[in-house]
């Protein structure tokens, strides 16, 4: 019914993604992402789509567990392939009773995929090779207002508690004899697991803030890890901001 | 799917979806600071926040496909000024999480579904301002609740399709309506979903459905 979010599996791996600074590996490729999601053709978007591949098989991430994170925005992307063939205006490739694919069309469909498919592919060195409460701690030394990047330690900690609290919940409606069906019957009583599920999760908020005031917090996060750029950080983001600028210049001059 | 992912839209609309998230986020914090109690509101909006980023993991079957909830309007409703920076945490984790969404887009979307939740909100409150004077405690409540959820919803198709529009008009007004048509279930679907969880608040735990930050007054 609900899965626990795994996109940090793989994070005991070694590889150069998983040695490379957590910080300067959010900027680099960060910007590498924009770069790739601007390029204006084809060409230069198989370059990006390569590029990303090299990355991804650098971070030595297993290669079903890549497809599996993939495979999301390979569905959001199908229709604008299907779709767009036919909508755009251009040279006409074929014309079936009155229904015409254009060469434009194909042309830009496509574009739009490998281009979002390039920039899921770069997630994956970014994210997958770093424990994810390391890099929430990153993206503090990056200066993000304290209040997000504690948001955003406490939230992704306690989705693990909800989505074994509504498991359990699930499991009992479904022993009960509850059925998952697209009637008004079932939606209302989904309603009201949720609304307990939003009950619980207020009144487990209160006790973990209680809990918290009791050992001393203030609101300002305290952190154990430590970050150090070594020589092969500054060559890395040198490596892959260079990449995306260098697409950036081929695409605009 | 609310969600735009990378690769689709052009570089004015990313832009203008991080400005407006950036200014929505900023006036959030700066809300919280001024009422001064930071420390208080952290553990207990992120602990909602992520009872609602479960709940939004939740599939559906809505007929031969299933769609997942988004519950943008029922953040609203709950937190109020906070649904925003909820939402905002939301659509970062289910982009690197899930890819589900893409980097760049984690402006457009968060504004795409943030805003209308804080328009929820309003519907809601001016909602049962006038309604409760008019009918019956629950029957008001399931009303603007329901209304709030669904309203919600459609801004968040309408605003999404918007944003492929101003980003290539003619490549992707089709995918755009195509895009609103398939919501229209989902739309009635939340409608009735946030009704129910609205009713059931107000009968368990009515300090619930008045915003977070307003029942320490």
């Amino acid at each position: 019914m609900v899965n626990y979010p795994e996109i940090d599996k793989y994070s005991s791996l070694d590889s150069p993604m998983h040695r490379f600074d957590p910080r300067a590996k959010i900027v680099a490729f960060t910007i590498l992402i924009f770069a790739v999601v601007l390029v204006p053709n084809l060409e230069l978007a198989f370059i990006a789509f390569i590029g990303a591949i090299l990355f991804l098989i650098a971070s030595k991430l297993p290669r079903r567990f890549a497809l599996q994170h993939i495979k999301w925005v390979f569905l959001f992307v199908v229709p604008f392939i299907l779709i767009m063939p036919f909508t755009v205006p251009g040279r006409e490739i074929f014309n079936f009773h009155g229904l015409s694919m254009t060469y434009e069309g194909l042309e830009y469909g496509i574009l739009v995929a490998v281009r979002a498919i390039s920039a899921v592919i770069l997630v994956l060195p970014m994210i997958a090779t770093t424990r994810f409460d390391v890099t929430i701690k990153a993206l503090g030394e990056l200066k993000m207002p304290s209040m997000l990047v504690q948001m955003f330690m406490f939230t992704y900690r306690y989705i693990f508690v909800f989505v074994v609290e509504f498991q359990r919940m699930w499991r009992a409606m479904v022993a009960r004899g509850f059925q998952l069906k697209t009637n008004l019957y079932a939606l209302k009583t989904i309603g009201r697991v949720l609304g307990m599920l939003f009950v619980r999760s207020y009144e487990r908020g209160d006790r973990v803030y209680q809990a918290l005031r009791a050992r001393g917090y203030t609101a300002k996060p305290k952190t154990l890890v430590e970050f150090k750029m070594r020589a092969s950080d500054y060559v890395w983001t040198v490596v892959i901001i260079g990449f995306a600028v260098s697409l950036l210049i081929v695409s605009f001059a | 799917m609310v969600h735009i992912s990378d690769g689709i839209l052009s570089l004015p609309v990313l832009a203008a979806g991080w400005a407006i998230t950036i200014a929505l986020l900023a006036v959030a914090i700066w809300w919280s600071n001024k009422k001064g109690n930071l420390e208080d509101e952290i553990p207990k909006l992120s602990v909602m926040t992520a009872a609602f980023f479960v709940a939004s993991l939740i599939h559906i079957p809505v007929g031969p496909t299933s769609a997942h909830f988004i519950l943008n309007g029922l953040v609203g409703v709950i937190l109020g000024i906070f649904a925003f920076p909820a939402i905002f945490i939301g659509v970062v984790l289910q982009t690197v999480l899930f890819q589900h969404g893409g980097i760049t887009t984690i402006g457009v979307n968060s504004a795409n579904i943030g805003i209308p939740a804080l328009i929820a909100y309003c519907i809601f409150k001016w909602g049962n301002k006038v309604g409760m004077t008019l009918m019956r405690k629950d029957l008001s409540v399931w009303i603007f609740g329901a209304l709030a959820g669904g309203v919600a919803v459609f801004l968040a198709v309408i605003f999404t399709a918007f944003s492929l529009i101003l980003s290539s008009k003619e490549a992707f007004f089709a995918i755009a309506i195509a895009l609103t048509i398939a919501h229209i279930p989902i739309i009635i679907i939340e409608a009735i979903v946030t009704g129910s969880i609205v009713v059931f608040l107000l009968k368990v735990k009515p300090e619930l459905i008045g915003g977070l930050g307003d029942d320490k007054k």
